[in-house]
């Protein structure tokens, strides 16, 4: 008879082995096993420690213990349910635990196997817990255990990163923390460093082509700039994600036309401003709100119409006042003065003073590049056709003549023999400025250097023929 | 070039083998592969039926994250491929803020392969050929047709 049930037992054992294989016998008694049962819900469950809420997508694993008494099937099994830390709270455990009996009480024995797959669906839906309160000492265990299993997890995952087409395993793969697309490091990286490396910071977003799309054709978008605290997840290095940090404010500040700089020549650092916070860590900032294809009008539209017109001629006292967030000096904004004091009268002041340097590089813009007709930003162009759309402002515009085109239809210009200097040239000069090794052409500026080089060649050689005369 | 750039232009060279786009013939140099030739069939249904169009594809050394450049070999009176002896291209994917990294040429040859069927009026690159297309169909298709005959047989 003893026999007889405890080939029953070993029988029960077999069958849930067979579904379950990590189901453990217990190496000191054959006649009671465990099992760890996963705990992901089906969305994030949110805990609250101490009034804060952690959504947490992995839970540590329930762990199941049964023991098959002597009697079995005709006794009922001993079941116990538990979590390691204790996060599930004791009325959930003993109900759990409860309903192998209640199961057994119904259809005797032989029913594990539905208990267990019972309490892996419930386990989907937290075993019926939409929130959770813990106290905060099981806080750095619980979100380290869910961090550590999503990883994991996603570490055996297998993806095809859509940039090198190829397989690629979890390990070396990154999920954008927005939109969750997947691509593997190495693209990422050598994307966004050589966006950075070319100053093109409003692509530093998600590579994906559902990214950024817009449901009415390609003219708005509205994805989002990667956050610094991202770039260095990826992992970025830090010099570059710096880099991109300060071109990203650089810009700001340089189309906001509200700042004024620093008179030093040695130093040119903006006006302090509380628009603009100087950067201190890079990797504290996870601001992604910045609209990547955000027109710089916009900025500017959105500043005070007073702080604006504080730097006409006539404003009077302390609201002349600027500080240099970079050395410190404090100065007037109209004459670019160091601080007079808020009596004095002052004028405004030609800032021109600029040292041999500058000058020989503001020399070389001037002769060699077309200016955008809205913002002034110098170009160049690398390749291409001649109608430019202004990387800063986003104004269409034509490299030959730095004419301002209509943005419904910037060909016209080139299709109008009206517009004799720019009929038909549309694709003139495509590649690119720089195209012989040497500066073919620097834009409406470089044209007019050329007019002054020919003109000035057409009066030299009259002198010569006057002189060959005389 | 990277090593990644010209791998991934061999995969796709290899995925474009695999399922050609009908109309489509793919000449690929392995000592240079950063240049395509790709031969084209005017569509059935399009102005240009019977045509057949070379054009040359140019990976650009920071390929996939660049765009690759597109000109037509063969002369084609279209509003969106600049009429002169290159033969360009600038709209949609092949725009430098447009292209994504995922983009693959397929894609782009897709793209022009519609663009025959039918021009995209409101981003051509020749305003008074799209103006004819809109205003004057029949004088339209009569150039059209006849750059076929003159130049792409």
């Amino acid at each position: 008879m003893a026999h007889q049930e405890s080939e029953e037992r070993a029988e029960e054992w077999a069958v849930l082995q067979a579904i379950y294989p990590e189901l453990e016998i217990d190496p000191g008694n054959p006649f009671a096993a465990h099992m760890e049962l996963m705990v992901k819900p089906s969305t994030p469950l949110p805990v609250t420690f101490e009034q804060v809420v952690e959504r947490l997508a992995y839970l540590p694993p329930l762990h199941l213990h049964i023991t098959l008494p002597v009697g079995y099937p005709e006794a009922p099994p001993s079941v116990t349910v538990s979590t390691v830390p204790s996060w599930l709270p004791p009325d959930v455990t003993a109900k759990l635990a409860n309903q192998a009996l209640l199961l057994w009480e119904e259809y005797g024995g032989g029913q594990l196997f539905t208990y267990i797959s019972h309490l892996q669906e419930a386990a989907e839906t937290t075993f019926g817990l939409s929130e959770l309160t813990l106290p905060s000492d099981l806080k750095p265990d619980l979100l380290a255990y869910s961090i550590r299993t999503k990883r994991e997890l996603f570490d055996k995952e297998t993806f095809e990163c859509e940039v090198c087409l190829e397989p690629k395993k979890g390990s070396v793969c990154y999920r954008m923390q927005r939109c969750n697309h997947v691509f593997c490091i190495a693209c990422l990286q050598d994307y966004y460093n050589n966006c950075i490396k070319e100053g093109d910071v409003n692509n530093v977003k998600c590579m994906s082509v559902d990214c950024g799309q817009s449901a009415h054709g390609s003219s708005k978008k509205k994805d989002r700039l990667i956050s610094p605290k991202e770039l260095l997840q990826i992992p970025i290095s830090i010099d570059n994600v710096d880099r991109y940090a300060k071109i990203k404010r650089k810009k700001k500040i340089e189309a906001d036309p509200t700042i004024i700089y620093c008179p030093r020549s040695w130093c040119q650092g903006a006006m302090r401003t509380k628009k603009y916070p100087k950067i201190t860590n890079v990797s504290e900032m996870d601001e992604s709100d910045s609209e990547a294809d955000e027109p710089v009008a916009e900025v500017a539209e959105s500043q005070d119409v007073a702080a604006f017109e504080k730097r006409r001629v006539g404003i009077t006292g302390m609201d002349r006042l600027a500080v240099c967030e970079d050395c410190n000096l404090a100065f007037c904004q109209i004459c670019l003065a160091s601080w007079h004091g808020d009596f004095v009268r002052c004028e405004p002041r030609d800032s021109a003073q600029l040292t041999e340097e500058d000058q020989a590089s503001l020399n070389f813009i001037m002769k060699n590049c077309s200016p955008c007709p809205t913002c002034s930003v110098p170009c160049q162009k690398s390749h291409g056709c001649n109608h430019m759309t202004c990387f800063q402002c986003k104004s269409h515009f034509c490299y030959l003549c730095a004419a301002w085109l209509r943005p419904e239809n910037p060909y016209e210009h080139f299709n109008n023999p009206k517009n004799k200097g720019c009929y038909q040239r549309l694709m003139d000069m495509a590649e690119g400025d720089m195209a012989q090794g040497d500066i073919q052409f620097g834009g409406r500026r470089g044209a007019e250097q050329i007019a002054d080089f020919w003109e000035q060649e057409a009066m030299r050689i009259q002198m010569e023929i006057n002189e060959l005369d005389s | 070039m990277s090593a990644g750039a010209k791998k991934r232009i061999m995969r796709e060279y290899g995925e474009c083998l695999a399922d050609t786009p009908p109309g489509m013939k793919i000449n690929f140099d392995e000592q240079n592969m950063t240049k395509w030739e790709v031969l084209l069939d005017g569509p059935d249904q399009s102005y240009y039926a019977g045509g057949h169009f070379k054009l040359e594809i140019n990976f650009p050394n920071e390929y996939p994250f660049k765009p690759p450049v597109v000109a037509f070999k063969t002369k084609i009176y279209h509003p969106n491929v600049s009429n002169d002896d290159k033969g360009s291209m600038c709209l949609g994917l092949l725009r430098p803020d447009e292209w994504k990294p995922p983009n693959k040429v397929v894609a782009v040859l897709r793209l022009i392969q519609t663009l025959l069927i039918e021009p995209n009026i409101d981003d051509a690159i020749e305003p008074s050929i799209a103006n004819e297309y809109k205003e004057n169909r029949k004088e339209f298709e009569k150039s059209a047709k006849d750059w076929v005959k003159r130049y792409a047989k």
